[in-house]
Formats: C-alpha cells, sequence, structure tokens
C-alpha cells in the first residue's frame, strides 16, 4: 500500500520533470533507429564498393589490354585524378590506383615482364576491401598473360597451375559490419543505465537536497515500503527506454531497406523476446545499484559524480571480451553487463542460446537488486544520511 | 502531552579535517501540556532541532526519555509518529507537485480516507488563507507560501501533538498572523504544541510555557512572567540573554 502510494507520487513527480522526457526519447532514439541507419550505411558502403569492383588506373590509356581484362571480368575502369597519392592519403579515394607505366603495350608486346605499382593505404577498414580486389584483379591478369604465354610455347596450363586455389571466404560480406554489431546490445545496455540515472538520482540525493527526506520519513510508513516505491519507478523509466531502444532496432530493420544490415545480424521477434528477458532483469539491477549509490550524494551534483562512475562500468564491462579475445566462457555469465552483452551477441549472430543464458544473468541481477534495496532501506535510517545536508 | 527528560545527544562529525565528537544536546527536559503552547527558546546550534528529532523519532537519544502522548518514543517510534505532526526546518516540498498533491501525498501515507482529508485540507486553507495556491505547482511560491504548504501538509492527519521547527523563519508580517491565528486556533481546540524560536516577540505572543535552552541545557522554564521573575530583569529579552549568555552579563555588569 504504502510502496503504490510511493510509487503514484514519484511517477507524477519524475512525468512531469522534462529532464525525464529528454533522457528517455533522445536516448531511445539515438540508440536505436540512428545508430543502425549509420551501421546499415556503412556496411552497405563497404559491399557496394567491393561489388562494383572498381579499378583505378593512372595513366591507364597505356594499357588497353589491361583495361579490357578488367571489363571482362566484370570490373569499371576508371581514370585515376592527378593528385591520386593526396587523395588516397587522406581517405578521399578509397580504392587503390594502379600506376601503369606508358610502355606497357610495349614490353606486353615484346612478351617481357611488366611492373606495376599499386597504391593504396589499409588503415581505414573501409579501403581494404577495395584494395584486396584490385590486388586480386592484377594477379588474375598476370596469371592470364603467363598461360597465354605458355600456350603459345606448346605448355599446357596445368604446368603453370599445378594447384588451382579458389577462394571461399566465409565471413564474406558480413565479417566487417560484424566488428560493429557488438553496438546494438551495448546501446541497449547503455539505454538501462541512462533512463535509471536522472529519476534515481531525483528520488534520492534530490530528496536529500530540497530536505525533504526527513518530513517523509516522519510519516509512520516502513522504509521498506518507501524504498520499494520509488525503485520500481526508477526500474520502470529504466525498462521503457530499454523498450523503446529496442523496438527502435525493430522499427530500423523493418524500415532500412538494407539487405547488408538483414544478413549482418538476426532480430527478429525472438531475438526481441531474448533482448527483453536479458535486459529488463538488467534494468532493475541498474535501478537499484544507482538510487544505491545516488543515496551516499547529498546533492544532485555530487550523486552525479558517484552515477557516472557506474555508467563508466557498465560501458566498460561488455567490451572486456573484445579485448581479452575470449569467445563465451562460462564465466562470463556471472557478470552483469558482460553477460548480458555476450549473450545478446550470440543471439544476433543467430547462434543458440540455452536457457542458463538467460538464467544466470537473471539471477545475478535479481539477487543484487535484492541486497541494494536492503542496503538502502538501512541506508534511510541512518541519520547521517537523513540530516546531512 | 509531550514529556522530555535529561536528554543528550551527540554528533561524531569532522572538525577542522578530524574527527570529533560534536554534544549537541546534553540534558534538555520539559513537559509541554495539551492546550498550550511550549516554545523551545534558545540561540542558533542550542539544540533545540535535535532534540525537536529525539521527540519524532528521527534520531535516536544517547540517553534520557522522550514521550509523546505517555508513548516512548525509543520503544515505539511508529506510535508516536502516528499520533505527531511535524514542520521541520527544511519544508521539503516537492516542486513539481501542486500544493494539494503535496499534501494529499502525506494524507495517504497516512492512510487518512481522501473525504476526510479534503475537508480537513479546506479548513486549513481557509484559517491560513491560502485557498487559491491549492491547485499550483510548489515551484515560484515564497517562503511564506511554502511554509502554509508544509503546515498544512503537517496537520492533515489533525494530530494531537504538533512541533514546529522555526516556524517564522522568513515570513512576512501577514504569514506570522495567518500562522498566529492558527496556533491559536488549534491550542483552543486541545492540542499540545511545541514551537522552536529564537524570536523574543513572537514567544511573547504566543506562548504559555517557555523553555529557555542554552548550549544543550535547558537553564530555565516557566512563564514569561516567571522567567523574568527568575532573571530580575525587566523584559524577557534581558532575561534570556542573562540566561542564555551569563558570560555576556558579566561583562555587561
Amino acid at each position: 500500500m504504502t510502496a503504490w502510494i510511493v510509487f503514484r507520487k514519484e511517477l507524477t513527480d519524475a512525468l512531469r520533470d522534462r529532464r525525464t522526457w529528454i533522457v528517455v526519447l533522445v536516448s531511445s532514439i539515438l540508440a536505436g533507429p540512428i545508430s543502425l541507419l549509420l551501421l546499415s550505411k556503412f556496411v552497405a558502403s563497404v559491399e557496394e564498393s567491393v561489388a562494383r569492383r572498381e579499378v583505378f588506373l593512372a595513366g591507364g590509356a597505356a594499357a588497353p589490354t589491361l583495361a579490357n581484362f578488367i571489363q571482362r571480368a566484370g570490373g569499371t575502369v576508371k581514370e585515376a585524378p592527378a593528385d591520386f597519392r593526396e587523395l588516397v592519403r587522406s581517405g578521399e579515394l578509397q580504392n587503390a590506383v594502379v600506376v601503369v607505366p606508358p610502355d606497357f603495350e610495349a614490353r606486353l608486346g615484346r612478351g617481357e615482364s611488366i611492373r606495376l605499382d599499386v597504391v593504396f593505404d589499409d588503415t581505414s577498414s573501409r579501403s581494404q576491401g577495395p584494395a584486396r580486389a584490385t590486388l586480386g584483379m592484377l594477379r588474375a591478369f598476370s596469371r592470364e598473360l603467363g598461360s597465354q604465354r605458355l600456350l603459345a610455347r606448346g605448355v599446357g596450363l596445368q604446368v603453370l597451375s599445378p594447384v588451382d586455389v579458389e577462394e571461399i571466404n566465409l565471413a564474406a560480406g558480413k565479417s566487417r559490419g560484424a566488428q560493429l554489431l557488438f553496438l546494438v546490445p551495448w546501446l541497449a545496455l547503455l539505454g538501462a543505465v541512462v533512463g535509471a540515472i536522472s529519476v534515481a538520482i531525483d528520488v534520492t540525493a534530490g530528496e536529500r537536497e530540497r530536505g525533504s527526506l526527513e518530513p517523509l520519513l516522519m510519516n509512520p510508513v516502513s522504509t521498506p515500503a518507501i524504498v520499494l516505491g520509488k525503485w520500481a519507478v526508477v526500474a520502470a523509466c529504466s525498462a521503457a527506454v530499454v523498450v523503446l531502444t529496442l523496438v527502435g532496432f525493430r522499427g530500423a530493420m523493418v524500415f532500412i531497406p538494407s539487405e547488408s544490415l538483414s544478413a549482418l545480424m538476426q532480430f527478429g521477434a525472438a531475438e526481441s523476446v531474448l533482448f527483453l528477458a536479458m535486459l529488463l532483469p538488467f534494468a532493475a539491477m541498474i535501478a537499484a545499484v544507482n538510487m544505491f549509490a545516488a543515496t551516499y550524494g547529498r546533492s544532485h551534483k555530487e550523486a552525479q559524480t558517484y552515477a557516472s562512475y557506474l555508467t563508466m562500468l557498465v560501458n566498460f564491462a561488455p567490451v572486456i571480451p573484445l579485448f581479452l579475445s575470449v569467445r563465451d566462457a562460462a564465466w562470463q555469465l556471472y557478470v552483469p553487463a558482460m553477460a548480458q552483452q555476450v549473450v545478446m551477441m550470440r543471439a544476433l549472430r543467430g547462434e543458440a542460446v540455452g536457457p542458463a543464458d538467460v538464467l544466470v544473468p537473471a539471477a545475478m541481477a535479481i539477487g543484487i537488486t535484492m541486497l541494494a534495496l536492503g542496503a538502502q532501506a538501512r541506508l534511510l535510517r541512518n541519520e547521517r544520511i537523513v540530516f546531512s545536508r | 502531552m509531550i514529556e522530555v527528560e535529561h536528554l543528550a545527544k551527540h554528533f561524531e562529525a569532522r572538525v577542522e579535517g578530524r574527527r570529533a565528537r560534536v554534544v549537541a544536546v546534553e540534558d534538555i527536559g520539559f513537559t509541554a501540556l495539551d492546550g498550550r503552547i511550549t516554545a523551545l527558546l534558545g540561540p542558533n546550534g542550542a539544540g533545540k532541532t535535535t532534540t525537536m528529532r529525539v521527540v519524532a523519532g528521527l534520531v535516536r537519544a544517547d540517553r534520557g526519555h522522550a514521550r509523546v502522548g505517555g508513548v516512548d518514543v525509543a520503544s515505539d517510534p511508529h506510535a508516536v509518529r502516528a499520533q505527531l505532526g511535524m514542520l521541520s526546518d527544511a519544508r521539503g516540498l516537492y516542486a513539481r507537485l501542486t500544493a494539494r498533491e503535496n499534501v494529499r501525498y502525506y494524507a495517504d501515507l497516512r492512510q487518512v480516507p481522501r473525504a476526510d482529508g479534503d475537508t480537513r485540507l479546506a479548513m486549513i486553507a481557509d484559517l491560513l488563507d491560502m485557498g487559491a495556491l491549492l491547485d499550483r505547482r510548489i515551484e515560484g511560491f515564497s517562503t511564506g507560501e511554502r511554509m502554509k504548504v508544509a503546515l498544512a501538509r503537517a496537520l492533515i492527519h489533525d494530530p494531537q501533538h504538533l512541533i514546529l521547527d522555526e516556524p517564522t523563519n522568513g515570513l512576512d508580517v501577514v504569514s506570522t498572523r495567518a500562522l498566529r491565528r492558527l496556533l491559536q486556533h488549534l491550542r483552543a481546540a486541545g492540542k499540545c504544541i511545541v514551537i522552536s524560536t529564537h524570536i523574543m516577540q513572537e514567544v511573547e505572543q504566543l506562548a504559555d510555557e517557555i523553555v529557555i535552552v542554552a548550549h544543550g541545557r535547558t537553564v530555565a522554564r516557566g512563564t514569561a512572567g516567571m522567567i523574568r521573575a527568575t532573571a530580575g530583569t525587566a523584559t524577557l529579552e534581558d532575561a534570556f540573554v542573562a540566561l542564555a549568555y551569563p558570560a555576556h552579563r558579566e561583562r555587561a555588569a
């Protein structure tokens, strides 16, 4: 009963706070559609430039045979701009540029070997694909020339290539985007934190700052009930941002017409439900822990500092496996934030997710929630917390 | 009736970077009767606020007892809070809620039936002349308006005992008069009222009983006349200075 009264009041209060709305709307819009839109643009542009197989030639007019080969192989020949070295270095030109010597056809006719310089810069991940494609194209051209010359001398093709190598890259297409895929669950986790922060601070440190905690505790009500009511509001805000973020993801999947994006990740109804099952206990936990930390703050400002440490932890934990390059160790399920990240990534990649993958992180989150709420109820009976302002 | 006997309370605090023991209350005692207004008069830091917090069961005393309506605060703080209304020095209102919502929140927490609460709020609003404020949000309220809302909130469950910490702080003349009118009305209804203050004029106009506290101790108690007689001075202010600041008197003499 008390918890319900507190919940109702704090909810009204939070909904009238413009900060709550800004946080909820901005974070869910930014996290969902905009990030997916950018991700899909990125993947599409990588794939597009590989698919178009544009080969830039500097002085290409001197090599009609090469141009002819490239066109036969399904590529397009482009004349490189005069200042191509500058453009490649600055990243404006993502493709590799083949420098053709002026005596190309003459040497070809004499059966001599020809030197071709390929200029590229592989620091940008987007230029690696086109560069590889150009190099492959040149090797194929070299092979063709060689075999023609051997055939002219009456030597069979199998002498030249006793081993026929065909590249079959399983990660093809998806692989580049997959490096950025971790952003999707990571943003959803962040949404849970961002959704909780401002409300958590307002119902704890805010209550201390404006001196309303003392009169509130003067009412003949139990402290755990007050804590429970406040927590329910914070958890609801956190969960609301999570749900909006997921709706954003789903919307983006439907409305962004990109085959590359749907090839990149699985985010259908089943994945949405799994994400919710992972994120709602996490939201409950982050609400409780945030409130507990913020209670130590005598003002919004002080509580903000404590909350930012917590945010940093949540930001950092999911990224650790990326650095350690461990894939899915069992202990990760016991580390909040990391566990959610790992399991949601697995779902996005279309891998199997078992009941333990959902239940262990959820149990951890609920356990921590109860500990934090209990500790908070005790804090509110602490004279130093209630009266020091 | 509120009875306080030999109360003592200390805090741990940081003084010049070191942990120190700060004695807030050393030996305070008084009895506040029903149908009377009792004033705790003392300089800042004399221990008035701490005493009130002990009576409200918000702070545990190191020594001594406090009883409200015969119930010991230490053994049953819940029962004490149920029959107590308190206006703390921090008014502590919620800025985004209206005056009515602020009062209703506490009425709900105290399980006052909605109809009773509304009738009572209308009556208090009439006495405090704050009817026009009720449905406005607190943000932008003046100090006097905030005090009125906080007072209405403290009275919404019709408590037998009322504790007011520095109620006239920052109030203009009109608001002070409204407050005085309300307290006289409550006294006539047989309520037990304790106010803390350091304003002489207020005490002389309102209080039936005066308790002078200084340095955490009760130094005098009685009516204004009795206190003047004890100190041998013509005015209450002189009596107060003589009793609360003994060193001062020696210097003056």
